[in-house]
């Protein structure tokens, strides 16, 4: 289990960052106080650390410094956007950089780019039979090899990333297509439809009305 | 081309052309002096030996009074011969040489403008020597006879070459040296400008606190102390403006970060009940987050603009009883238990807009509250003085350090950022009530001393002080009173 610890003065971000990422399968813990990270990094280890930087008690770029010896890898989650903060943010150790106020599947899905490369995640996902390989790109069904197009890789680490999430018509194009989404959405519906032939998931991803796709797995 | 070097090229001209005018009248003058001299003795040689001629022709013995060309000759030829070699010349009626002496020259010229009134002179160049030749009558027996003489004054000639040439010498040194001179004179008396230049140069560049040097105490000094009271003033208002446009820049950061946190949390939230198959207690509490971030967004906006609107707005002011707010105040905190309030007040009415001032005095024992920890005291107290009306907020808490004093009423100054906003402030507060206190022509002030405590008061003057505005019909104050209430 990869365990994550938030630092954040304000209560409703940490809450809302530690259901995502518990929904995602993390353990996660809180703190709104500089002090007690610290005290909390010294007597447990995490895998990975959400920090602000404007902490009562200790700053978050000091904590930072105390952070870079231990190796754990931090991203930063500030409303500071001008370009000097990121860079002293990064210059300090820190992996990422996320300014508020954020998508919750792009802090997801920058929190497991960061685990991958420290190689902490679990890089074999699997539903049922399908088994993908991330770091491999292949993708087997029931043991068989399953062709797969750049972006249907995509869509599917996507959506099992995202079990059970309601993912928009636009967080899709974002993340997949890497582009803004200009409201044409045959495309997606194109390759969710070869996606569902390839794994026979005709009824695994469900169209959520007017909103998008949802990956169906029971709990 | 540089104004020292300027100054040193005219007075190197007007120099030359001052010795040069001076040392040609001298020499000349000198010259024509000794010139003078000579002729005189010239003319007084001639004489002489025209006086001697004439007693020599006398002694001569003679035949019908007739005086011979040989007698004549021979009597030349002793007064040539005594003396040194005088150059002497006699010519008859007709100017024919009867005795011809060296060198003269064969011109009929002088001879021609000699008569018996008066003698003859001329000077003469020859060979590179210079002669003054002179012509006299000698009137003896029947015969009236000229008597030329040359007298050679090559060395008054040679000694005004000599003048010049030693002056020309002279004047080229005194020329140089006067240049040396000329030169270190004139850039000191341009140093000033140099390093007025150089400050000029070194404040463009941006070195607003650079200084010239004083260095005389001439208009030159003067324009340096001018300058540097300029460029003081200039950084000055430099400095204003930076601080001016930092303090700008310093409000849109934080109010931009005041706005994402809520944000943020409203759009996260938002998108985990549309995204989400939430279970109850997860929804109820999404929900609330949103409802509450969303209620401290909207809190935020009319506060500042509360600040916006105060800032342009006419109040209406009335003579209110101080112990109205205090009333007021005391009633609102005593439900309050975790600090520990103290109200004092004089009695005496001020003038103010009621709602205005209790908003001013609230926003003040907030702040006492959040700087302080629970438990500790606060006290709010009303005093008359002489000018006015004095309210004072006293509290037992962090206090404000020296250099923060100034910033803490500029909008979303915090002193202890974090520690602030854990209690829900956004740094708002002051600025607001440093608004309400200028239209009510008075200003906040500060006394703190860190770890100790602060003491915030503020004096509204007496009747016929201070008030900026209070323009606007009554019927506009029945209006507003109502949409208050």
């Amino acid at each position: 289990m990869i365990r994550i610890l938030i630092v954040d003065d304000e209560k409703p971000i940490c809450d809302l960052i530690d259901l995502n990422l518990s929904a995602a399968g993390y353990q996660c813990m809180a703190v709104q106080d500089g002090i007690q990270a610290l005290s909390l990094i010294e007597s447990r280890s995490f895998d990975l650390i959400l920090l602000d930087v404007m902490l009562p008690g200790v700053n978050g770029y000091d904590i930072m410094e105390y952070i870079r010896p231990l190796g754990i890898p931090v991203i930063f989650i500030t409303a500071k956007y001008a370009v000097k903060d990121r860079v002293k943010g990064l210059r300090l150790g820190a992996d990422d950089y996320l300014v508020k106020p954020f998508d919750v599947v792009e802090l997801v899905a920058r929190v497991e780019a960061v685990l991958r490369r420290y190689h902490k995640t679990d890089n074999i996902l699997s539903v049922e039979d399908v088994v993908v390989d991330v770091d491999g790109r292949r993708v087997t069904r029931a043991g068989r090899l399953v062709e797969l197009t750049n972006k249907e890789f995509g869509l599917l680490v996507l959506f099992i990333r995202n079990k059970n999430v309601a993912l928009f018509r636009e967080t899709l194009y974002e993340q997949v297509w890497e582009g803004e989404y200009t409201g044409d959405s045959r495309t997606l519906d194109l390759h969710v439809q070869r996606l569902r032939k390839k794994l026979g998931w005709e009824h695994r991803l469900a169209a959520v009305y007017k909103v998008g796709y949802r990956l169906e797995v029971p709990e | 081309m540089r104004f020292s070097r300027k100054l040193l090229l005219w007075t190197i001209i007007i120099m030359a052309l001052a010795f040069g005018f001076s040392g040609f009248y001298f020499v000349n003058y000198v010259f024509e002096t000794a010139i003078t001299r000579e002729t005189g003795q010239a003319m007084e040689e001639s004489s002489i030996l025209q006086f001697a001629f004439q007693t020599a022709a006398l002694n001569v013995p003679v035949k019908y009074d007739v005086l011979s060309d040989q007698a004549i000759e021979q009597i030349t030829d002793n007064l040539a011969g005594g003396g040194g070699g005088r150059r002497i010349q006699v010519l008859d009626e007709q100017g024919q040489g009867i005795y011809t002496g060296d060198g003269f020259p064969d011109d009929k010229a002088l001879f021609s403008q000699t008569d018996s009134a008066h003698n003859a002179y001329e000077i003469l160049c020859q060979e590179e020597r210079y002669y003054i030749r002179t012509c006299t009558i000698v009137d003896v027996l029947n015969r009236t006879l000229y008597l030329e003489t040359m007298r050679d004054v090559t060395e008054v000639f040679r000694e005004r070459q000599l003048g010049f040439t030693v002056y020309r010498r002279v004047t080229l040194l005194m020329l140089m040296v006067g240049s040396a001179l000329m030169h270190g004179v004139s850039s000191w008396l341009t140093r000033p400008i140099r390093l007025l230049t150089r400050a000029t140069r070194r404040m463009a560049e941006g070195e607003y606190a650079y200084r010239a040097r004083k260095v005389s105490e001439d208009e030159l000094g003067q324009l340096t102390l001018d300058f540097n009271r300029m460029a003081g003033a200039l950084e000055e208002n430099v400095g204003k403006l930076e601080e001016e446009v930092k303090s700008r820049e310093e409000f849109v950061a934080a109010f931009a970060h005041e706005l994402k946190t809520p944000l943020t949390a409203i759009i996260g939230y938002a998108d985990m009940l549309r995204s989400h198959r939430l279970d109850e207690e997860k929804l109820c509490l999404s929900a609330n987050y949103i409802y509450t971030e969303g209620k401290r967004l909207e809190a935020m906006s009319f506060r500042l603009l509360d600040i916006m609107v105060t800032k342009r707005s006419e109040i209406q002011v009335q003579m209110v009883e101080a112990s109205l707010f205090f009333q007021y105040l005391s009633h609102m905190y005593q439900t309050n238990r975790t600090m520990y309030f103290q109200f004092f007040y004089d009695p005496g009415k001020v003038r103010a807009e009621p709602n205005l001032m209790k908003s001013v005095l609230m926003n003040l024992i907030d702040n006492a509250c959040k700087a302080s920890e629970p438990g500790s005291l606060i006290q709010v107290i009303g005093r008359a003085e002489e000018s006015g009306y004095r309210f004072l907020v006293k509290d037992q808490g962090m206090g404000i350090p020296e250099g923060e004093q100034e910033k803490i009423m500029k909008a979303f100054y915090m002193v202890d950022k974090s520690r602030s906003r854990s209690r829900n402030g956004a740094g708002l507060g002051l600025a607001l009530c440093s608004e309400i206190l200028t239209i009510h022509g008075s200003h906040l002030e500060i006394e703190s001393q860190v770890g100790k405590g602060t003491t915030m008061s503020f004096l509204l003057p007496w009747e016929g002080q201070g008030v900026v505005h209070c323009k606007g019909g009554k019927r506009n104050k029945a209006a507003r009173s109502e949409d208050r209430e």
